[in-house]
């Protein structure tokens, strides 16, 4: 079923609709949220803002938008207001956070300590800089579908890759030498 | 898949790479948020309010409306002659609290709230909101000869979230009344913060 046939299902009525869409998009969700805030706490505070703001608003949502679109512009100013308002707080990255996080998939070459450096180096990243490295690269959005997204041109959204695939490379490096 | 990652350096492809592993997700946060949506208020279809209010339409104004002579809609009062119950900000500004407390005289526990909709148009209207289950048939208004629409209702001290229904689609809000905060993203519901006769 479509999105936008669930989202109709939900306006009829149809909360376990809303259920099948919060399958849908939970986990990429989920991922955007902990690559941006660095830690579980805050990614589900988001993910629950997100979804349930997206539930009071789904009479705004117009079908002619991407439904994916249109929840990713909520979780994005869900996540700038929680990183805002926590933003004083310090963040610890112990191990321990950095393995809860990933999924109990260890068949690959994935190494615990290297997703937590992983985590590190984004979460030193400016969050502006983050969030467009984040958008583009691991969410594979195109820089039109971020600017739609952030309001934010094109070509400052370009600048903002570069530069913080820039710093990544530079931090990388450095952290791996450590 | 972007043209960018096949220019991306080796260092910054494999933190790329990295990323990308999904996240494990609490089921018990997604089932707590399941519950959260499904004690919210069913979502409704969103309605072009600012079409109809554009309109031709021409509203009259109660004698203690004075203020809302501009958006010619809407008011809310207390029966008894208590004061009006409205902040006078635009509907545009983030609420940021609800009504001053001396405004509000000393009653009982409960009060009866008198709610006005000044619409001569319209052939319904109909107050919604938290104390009756966004019913838009349970607490439909009486139209009086100066073309307002005015009901009761008794509410229990405390924040109470309402909107007008008019013709029973269109949802309006009032634009006098502080703007319940939760609904920044698409509906505008109002605010009227009931107080108990200690307060």
């Amino acid at each position: 079923m479509s999105d936008a046939a669930d989202v109709q299902r939900v306006l009829d009525g149809d909360v376990d609709a809303f259920a099948r869409l919060v399958d849908r998009y939970y986990e990429r969700c989920a991922r955007f949220a902990v690559r941006m805030l660095g830690n579980r706490d805050d990614a589900e505070d988001a993910l629950q803002a997100t979804f349930v703001r997206a539930y009071r608003s789904l009479g705004k949502y117009q079908e002619r938008d991407k439904f994916s679109a249109w929840l990713y512009r909520i979780l994005v100013n869900q996540c700038r207001s929680i990183a805002s308002r926590r933003s004083q707080r310090e963040r610890v990255f112990i191990r321990e956070e950095a393995v809860l996080l990933n999924a109990p998939d260890r068949s690959t070459s994935w190494t615990g300590e290297d997703e937590e450096l992983v985590q590190r180096v984004l979460a030193e990243l400016d969050p502006l800089l983050r969030e467009a490295f984040l958008l583009k690269h691991v969410e594979d959005m195109s820089y039109e579908e971020m600017s739609a997204l952030t309001g934010v041109g094109v070509s400052a959204l370009k600048m903002r890759v570069k530069r913080a695939c820039d710093r990544l490379k530079t931090r990388w490096e450095y952290i791996k030498d450590e | 898949m972007s043209d960018e990652h096949s220019a991306l350096d080796p260092a910054v492809q494999y933190l790329v790479t990295e990323a990308k592993r999904p996240v494990t997700v609490d089921a018990a946060a997604r089932e707590r948020l399941l519950e959260v949506v499904r004690a919210e208020p069913r979502p409704r279809r969103d309605v072009p309010v600012v079409a109809w209010l554009v309109s031709p339409k021409r509203f009259a104004l109660p004698p203690l409306a004075t203020i809302a002579a501009a958006a010619g809609l809407v008011g809310i009062g207390v029966v008894g002659g208590y004061l009006i119950n409205r902040d006078g900000r635009a509907p545009t500004e983030r609420p940021q609290g609800a009504v001053v407390a001396s405004q509000l005289p000393d009653s009982s526990p409960s009060r009866a709230i008198k709610f006005v909709l000044v619409a001569p148009q319209a052939s319904r209207v109909s107050v919604v909101g938290d104390f009756n289950g966004w019913d838009a048939a349970a607490t439909p208004a009486m139209r009086q000869p100066d073309g307002s629409w005015t009901t009761f209702v008794t509410l229990e001290p405390g924040r109470h979230v309402y909107s007008f229904v008019i013709d029973g689609a269109h949802f309006v809000a009032d634009p006098e009344a502080p703007i319940a905060p939760d609904d920044g993203y698409g509906h505008r519901n109002s605010v009227v913060v009931v107080r108990g006769a200690s307060s």
